[in-house]
């Protein structure tokens, strides 16, 4: 089942803007080094860059300022982010949006003065989102996919990325492990350098707003590696995931941009709840409140008859929801919502790791020849993201990455590929491989299900100690169904596929739930309803995870750094 | 108690591993909500209810990758676009993979043809200058008017699938290929306007214009459009189209000892995809037939020549028996298949079609042709909708024969009837 090694100099895992980006910046920064993309899905058609709806987050215009961007950043993120991450993010999100323009050939919409458009959105002291319509994923990852055609750079499609391989130490990351879903087949592609960039997306959760596809396959990887990880209790709802009962469509988002706009949220009762729960911004809060708020109208009993809440575009202007929101009108339309006309029921949708592996600047990571980038690594964004910051964080640190591994291999004592363990990548496959040749066993399908269940009721958007507990010891028992899982057939088998998933949620979900132990406070998206307050004396510090012995999570807990801003700095912001 | 909801679904199988040419199965899914469900939502019912091993591919299920495109009751379409509803409840859905293209598994397709013929037409952005600052353009310029939404392709596939052309030459890139070229061809920002425009020009004319892109885009693009807009272009530019050189691109490729990325997946050789599809490939075949001698006809006008040109009009009408008038309850609509023989020219052929039948009391009849009027594919009564119903490009009719959604000019055709000896007969070319 296993095909012989390939070397490479730069091994890229994932397929988004993080990964095309930094194989461009790669090669162009250095021709001559031998790249290769693995990604799970077809080219450029996995993950979710593409899918990014809104838009970037960037300073263009003369009245708005790096400053101002780094102070939202910070404030939306509840002041626990990395400021060194969160300061590069919005001072190269500058000429990284120029460059996806010039050297890419992203044509972004344009003001009618000729001028590169920004538009609202929520948690902003400034309006500064840079879109596409409202299908911007579209021609970010259309363009930068043509220009990795353009430099020829071979992609492995439907190969996804299934271990990370290590040196003898332990402390040398040598490739990766792959999975050819096409032919049923493992191989071995070792590499001078590695990128972890397959994305995140929090599916492990039964309302999950990134596609099915997506299993955190990085941050999982990156864990079982032994890498450090960090913040991986601070997982994002966005609020408005669209309910639609029985598909598998639920759960996809209508964009921020509506918000932004000025529509509005009603619960069950008709009444517009955000003025209660923040009467100076209401809609226009940042995601973790406004997921939040949702969440407890629901709990109070005060849904819809659909299950969520509602949200209202039609007072802006049918005329103006359908020239602004084609794409959202037109997924409501799909589903029988009349997005322009009528309001639509939605509820919080999980959506964005706001944690993960820990990186520099240049996106080197915790292991020697690791690098990540994009939503596998952690830290820019601290307990809450902003929208339009995920596009603007795989892209920049896309880049960013790309710049500093050719940078790193241009140095001849870095170039070389240190020797995988002897027998790792065998008994990986041995582990991997095993339900295949199980008679009987658990369904993949089924315990994914239970995964999810388990998350969204226990680690979801509002979340106590008693529950998190009882998640663990359901983890622990679910851990065994999906080490029994039992799976038949050969070529292009998407259970087989699905059991790889379920394994990296697994992963994720004991990350979560004993991260989120450690905070007894209110922060960003991580909500208790046994701690409802933020508290600012308490509650400044990171989590740090790694693997255990044992293969559970150890973490520590560290002060954050205020290195650009001060406490009291971002306390006062207002956005 | 029979279920309303039960539908029938048939799925295309084809195992690798067992190879040969393949064949449908026929699955029972209840599917009570089926405007709210996708064909998506279908396939992965019956992958968890009923069978796991069948294969299909999906990524983001909101009509924003362009990974589950496959042909959908004889019509191409991404799986999550299209709901259950779409498509007429009287008849059983079936699903098979994308034309052209090589099969790996059941619905699944092999896309590196797609990409290869793609790659002809240098579908990247070539900036024509190095530059720091974005260019400033006003949205309402020519150039962006014109490329307007075409860049929101998202490279499923569906287009050259529902293409006749593109399969049969070798030199043609196909719909999507020329509209990426087109897009960069207006792009002022862009340098490789010679070279591409050359090598567009040379794919474009095989395209037969019949549309079909344009009738299957799920982001309702034409690529039609963009090729007529290239194929213009040759008149302003006829002294930049010569050989050039290769792109730089092209160069680096031949000469780049890049490790090669594993063997390339080869998959079945099996043809049973490549089938045509009964109800509109060979439609299709027929009509442009129908159109090439229209042209030929009216080129003859123009000539003044007087040669007896055979024409659809001179076909001398006869009636044909369709059935005993006792078999039609009062207040049905029923379909009938009738046959017979017409005279064409020099040729004789049998005909065998449809008759759609209404009866509104003893005495009244009302039959229409089932050719529906947009491009003659056969129309179906579905009861429950009570509509005239095409699954090509979704036209749909009331019970008089007026339409009410899609694409067809006018009603359906109505014919001559009358009752002779208790068998309705109808008047007919």
């Amino acid at each position: 089942m296993m095909k012989a090694n390939m070397q490479v100099d730069l091994l890229i895992l994932g397929m988004g803007a993080a990964a095309e980006l930094a194989a461009i910046y790669a090669h162009d920064a250095r021709p001559d080094l031998n790249i290769l993309i693995a990604t799970k899905a077809l080219k450029g058609k996995g993950g979710c860059s593409r899918m990014v709806q809104g838009g970037f987050n960037v300073v263009l215009d003369p009245g708005d300022s790096h400053e101002k961007h780094l102070m939202d950043t910070l404030k939306g993120g509840q002041y626990i982010n990395n400021q060194d991450l969160a300061k590069a993010l919005v001072e190269e999100a500058t000429p990284t949006v120029k460059e996806l323009e010039t050297v890419s050939g992203c044509f972004f919409d344009r003001r009618e003065d000729g001028h590169i458009h920004q538009k609202a959105f929520a948690g902003q002291c400034f309006d500064r989102t840079v879109h596409k319509g409202d299908l911007t994923g579209i021609e970010i990852i259309s363009r930068t996919t043509e220009q990795i055609f353009k430099r020829r750079i071979p992609v492995l499609e439907e190969t996804r990325a299934v271990e990370l391989l290590l040196d003898s130490e332990g402390k040398t990351v040598t490739g990766a492990l792959l999975f050819n879903m096409r032919r049923g087949e493992f191989l071995v592609v070792e590499a001078a350098a590695t990128l972890v960039a397959t994305g995140g997306g929090p599916t492990q959760y039964r309302f999950h707003a990134p596609g099915p596809e997506k299993s955190a396959d990085g941050i999982a990887m990156l864990y079982r590696a032994g890498a450090l990880m960090r913040d991986m209790e601070m997982i994002q709802f966005h609020p408005t995931g669209l309910i639609v009962p029985g598909s598998v469509v639920a759960g996809a988002l209508l964009e921020e941009g509506l918000r932004g706009a000025g529509a509005h949220l009603y619960n069950g009762e008709g009444e517009r709840y955000m003025l209660r729960y923040a009467p100076d911004v209401a809609e226009r809060a940042t995601r973790d409140v406004v997921s939040r708020s949702a969440y407890l109208e629901m709990m109070a009993g005060r849904a819809c008859p659909e299950g969520g809440v509602r949200i209202d575009a039609a007072h802006l202007g049918a005329d103006f929801v359908l020239k602004n929101f084609p794409g959202m009108a037109e997924r409501c339309a799909q589903f029988k919502y009349d997005l322009a006309r009528g309001m639509v029921p939605v509820s919080p949708s999980a959506h964005f790791f706001m944690g993960g592996g820990v990186i520099d600047t240049e996106c080197r990571a915790s292991l020697d020849k690791l690098f990540v980038a994009g939503e596998d690594a952690g830290g820019v964004h601290g307990a809450n993201r902003l929208g339009g910051n995920g596009i603007c964080e795989s892209c920049v640190y896309g880049r960013l990455a790309g710049k500093s591994i050719a940078r790193y291999l241009g140095k001849a004592e870095n170039r070389s590929i240190k020797k995988t363990k002897p027998g790792l990548a065998a008994d990986m496959v041995a582990r991997l491989s095993a339900p295949l040749s199980r008679a009987t066993g658990t369904n993949p399908l089924h315990n994914r299900t239970e995964i999810q269940e388990s998350n969204w009721n226990k680690v979801g958007v509002v979340r106590n100690k008693a529950d998190m507990e009882s998640a663990l010891g359901d983890f622990a028992s679910l851990r065994k169904d999906v080490d029994a899982a039992a799976v038949s057939g050969g070529a292009y088998n998407m259970v087989f596929n699905v059991h790889l998933d379920t394994l990296n949620m697994m992963d994720v979900s004991v990350m979560a739930a004993t991260s989120a132990l450690q905070r007894d406070e209110t922060r960003g998206a991580h909500t208790r309803s046994d701690f409802p307050e933020q508290r600012d004396d308490y509650g400044l510090f990171n989590t740090f995870l790694w693997r255990g012995p044992d293969g559970l999570p150890q973490w520590e807990k560290r002060a954050v750094e205020f290195k650009h801003k001060s406490l009291e700095a971002c306390q006062k912001h207002k956005k | 108690m029979q279920n309303n909801h039960l539908r029938t679904v048939k799925i295309f199988r084809y195992d690798p591993e067992k190879g040969g040419e393949g064949h449908f199965q026929s699955y029972s899914l209840d599917i009570p909500q089926p405007e709210i469900t996708t064909i998506l939502d279908v396939l992965l019912r019956i992958q968890k209810e009923q069978d796991p091993s069948i294969a299909f591919r999906f990524a983001c299920r909101v009509n924003m990758c362009g990974s589950c495109g496959m042909v959908i009751n004889g019509r191409e379409g991404l799986a999550c676009k299209t709901n259950v509803a779409h498509l007429p409840s009287g008849q059983d859905i079936t699903l098979r993979p994308l034309n052209h293209f090589p099969v790996i598994k059941d619905l699944v397709v092999d896309m590196s043809p797609f990409f290869a013929k793609y790659e002809d037409t240098l579908p990247f952005f070539e900036p024509i200058e190095q530059r720091s600052e974005p260019y400033v353009i006003k949205p309402d310029t020519k150039e962006r008017v014109d490329i307007a939404m075409d860049t929101d392709c998202i490279a499923c596939g569906c287009c050259v699938s529902s293409c006749t052309m593109v399969n049969n030459h070798e030199g043609y890139a196909g719909p999507a290929a020329l509209t990426r070229a087109f897009t960069l061809l207006a792009d002022k920002r862009d340098a490789l306007f010679e070279p591409r425009l050359t090598r567009a020009l040379d794919s474009c004319y095989n395209c037969r214009t019949e549309f079909n892109c344009t009738e299957v885009c799920p982001k309702s693009i034409s690529g039609t459009r963009a090729i007529k807009y290239i194929q213009r272009l040759a008149v302003t530019h006829l002294k930049d189209i010569k050989p050039l050189p290769p792109h730089p691109a092209e160069e680096k490729a031949k000469n780049d000892p890049k490790p090669k990325a594993a063997e390339p997946d080869t998959p079945c050789s099996c043809k049973c995809h490549e089938l045509p599809d009964p109800s509109r490939r060979a439609f299709l075949k027929s009509t442009t037939g129908m159109v090439g001698l229209g042209v030929a006809i009216s080129l003859t006008g123009i000539l003044g020549v007087s040669a007896v040109v055979p024409t659809l009009a001179d076909q001398p009408a006869q009636w044909v028996p369709v059935g005993n008038a006792a078999s039609y309850p009062v207040g049905s609509v029923n379909t009938t298949m009738i046959t017979y023989k017409r005279k064409q020219a020099i040729h004789t052929e049998t005909v065998n079609v449809p008759i759609l039948i209404r009866r509104d009391s003893e005495q009244d009849f009302i039959c229409f042709n089932s050719s529906c009027t947009h491009l003659g594919c056969a129309v179906s009564w579905d009861p429950t909708t009570k509509r005239f119903e095409c699954a090509c490009h979704g036209g749909a009719f009331d019970v008089d024969g007026n339409v009410i959604a899609g694409p067809p000019p006018r009603p359906l055709d109505r014919l001559p009837w009358k009752l002779e000896n208790g068998i309705i007969m109808v008047e007919v070319v």
